[in-house]
């Protein structure tokens, strides 16, 4: 059974509407990227999937609970971890204290091993923490009642690279071992890195849902050649090519059409050098989202957004 | 399951102690006058405007019983304590959602039933703070100025203005589950108590009006009818209890069904 089913999931605040008919599952062991720009509507998905709100219409399961059967969610979250992407801890209280305080909630079986890789300083109070320390901490809340689901917001968001690294290492590690890990980002390199399938929700619909192989064959390669000659554009481009810089002997773009094709179009010309790779999902993601800047069209804190 | 209730108590603890002392230091105040106010009670009594001695209930104010009913606590316990409750109250939940605490709060296999109950039995720690640390001092302090009071009655006092500090915790909580601002449920709650404390005051300068004193939480515990005539209204006590439940129902269930 799917560890999350989310079916025609519709949330409103008056005209604005922050999710839109979501559907979709989350098998039990994968690792999903749940990914879109600030506002996209990500938060909303993830406190309708905590109970935190009540849809408009639609429903999910957790774990086999009905969000909208709040004893049964209730029971459920014995084996739920939660990231925030707002981590809203008690400040006056130590790291110590607080870990006690949840572990007097839910266990904390794993939460000395967690400590190992995640160090926050346990005994300053929360209020002295930077942005990394608070995060970390966080994430050995969501995991130290060894949860068979975690959902997490941002989760990398005020961690060092060297965490971060850590964090995805781990995350791996976890999948393996048969834990569900759902996150939103909007870093969409991450997502690329660790995640089996990602989900692409814009101003509060999903607009794609992918295997991450898919996407990126889908999405065509990214190609950059440097020829001996200026290149002639007219000659040149051809209808496959999108997004298409040239800049005198270098041309880049992206290729979405058969690649012998690309290949037979190239030994016509005198190339010097060549790169053909995987897209960054920066430009999937682009595709997706048109040419306009999202973070524009759809205002940061707009209302449709993170609450 | 009393997570939240072992942490909300340390947290009410310091507010408590700090008022527990400031009150203790006013009363204190309040007693260190009584001898010389005695003496002039009387003239006092027939100086006050009528409104005044309406809004505050006095009687026999030269008696230490009617000194302490009267005056003392009808300020110190019915009116600022009552409002302290409310504010305290207030706070419990909003202050929460708006901090994102209650998200990870809610993360946690708890139900929300809980968290408010849990939330509102912390007030034992003000409660039993302010309760006995009163008590103490008025009771020796009563003794340092050379007057007696019963302290069967001085605890009949406390025991009795329970229901009624519950009340105004209650107010203070069903603001707080609606209202989408620490700062305005905080307000609000202070700001309603106390016009209730004074409508009760007004209602009994008038015939006329004095049913809408009834509809106050003050009209149901009377310090001075306590101290001065020993009539402990236990009935009365019990409509606040009942009226303290209400509250707290009507708070639970409008947290239950709202977004947070």
């Amino acid at each position: 059974m799917p560890a999350i089913q989310i079916a025609d999931l519709t949330k409103r605040y008056g005209d604005i509407t922050a999710n839109d008919g979501v559907t979709f599952d989350v098998e039990s062991g994968e690792i999903f990227g749940y990914l879109g720009p600030n506002g996209a509507g990500k938060t909303t998905t993830i406190r309708l999937l905590l109970g935190l709100i009540n849809p408009t219409s639609g429903t999910a399961n957790v774990l086999g609970a009905d969000i909208r059967d709040r004893r049964a969610l209730t029971a459920t979250k014995a084996d739920v971890g939660y990231l925030p992407d707002d981590l809203g801890f008690e400040e006056r209280l130590t790291g110590r204290q607080a870990l006690e305080y949840f572990a007097r909630m839910r266990g904390d079986e794993r939460r000395d091993e967690l400590l190992e890789l995640f160090n926050p300083p346990l005994d300053r109070r929360i209020e002295t923490y930077s942005h990394g320390n608070k995060r970390m901490l966080g994430i050995v809340q969501a995991f130290m009642h060894d949860p068979d689901l975690v959902i997490m917001d941002e989760p990398t968001a005020g961690l060092d690279p060297l965490k971060q690294d850590r964090l995805y290492a781990f995350l791996e590690e976890e999948a393996g071992t048969g834990t569900t890990v759902f996150f939103s980002s909007h870093v969409l390199s991450e997502v690329q890195r660790i995640c089996d399938r990602v989900g692409i929700i814009r101003e509060g619909a999903l607009v794609a849902l992918e295997d991450i192989d898919v996407l990126l064959t889908q999405s065509g390669k990214d190609v950059w050649v440097h020829l001996a000659e200026p290149v002639d554009e007219e000659r040149f481009v051809t209808p496959a090519m999108i997004d298409v810089e040239i800049v005198d002997r270098t041309a880049r773009f992206t290729y979405t059409g058969e690649y012998n094709a690309l290949l037979a179009h190239l030994v016509q010309f005198d190339i010097e050098n060549i790169e053909i790779g995987d897209p960054q999902l920066d430009d999937i993601f682009k595709h997706y989202y048109g040419d306009d800047d999202p973070a524009e069209d759809h205002g940061d804190d707009g209302p449709a957004g993170e609450r | 399951m009393t997570a939240i209730l072992r942490n909300e108590s340390a947290k009410l603890l310091r507010g408590a102690l700090l008022l527990t002392g400031l009150f203790a230091l006013l009363s204190a105040f309040f007693l260190a006058v009584f001898p010389g106010f005695a003496e002039e009670a009387a003239i006092i009594e027939e100086a006050f405007p009528p409104l005044l001695v309406g809004l505050l209930g006095f009687e026999e104010l030269h008696t230490i019983e009617g000194f302490v009913g009267g005056y003392l606590y009808s300020i110190i316990w019915v009116l600022l304590t009552g409002i302290y409750f409310a504010y305290v109250s207030a706070g419990l939940i909003v202050e929460d959602i708006r901090t994102r605490r209650m998200d990870l709060t809610l993360s946690n296999p708890v139900s929300r039933e809980s968290v408010v109950l849990q939330k509102v039995a912390a007030l034992w720690v003000p409660l039993v703070a302010l309760n006995v640390a009163l008590f103490a001092v008025l009771f020796v302090g009563v003794t340092v100025i050379g007057e007696t009071l019963d302290p069967v009655t001085l605890a009949m006092v406390h025991l009795l203005s329970i229901p009624y500090l519950l009340v105004c915790a209650g107010i203070g909580l069903v603001l707080s589950v609606t209202l989408d601002r620490v700062e305005t449920a905080q307000t609000a709650a202070l700001g309603f108590v106390f016009l209730l404390w004074l409508v009760e005051g007004v209602s009994t300068l008038d015939p006329d009006v004095e049913w809408i004193g009834a509809l106050t939480p003050r009209r149901y515990f009377d310090p001075s009818a306590i101290l001065v005539h020993e009539e402990y209204a236990l009935g009365d006590a019990g409509i606040l209890l009942g009226a303290f439940l209400v509250l707290l129902g009507i708070a639970t269930v409008v947290f239950v069904r709202r977004d947070i």
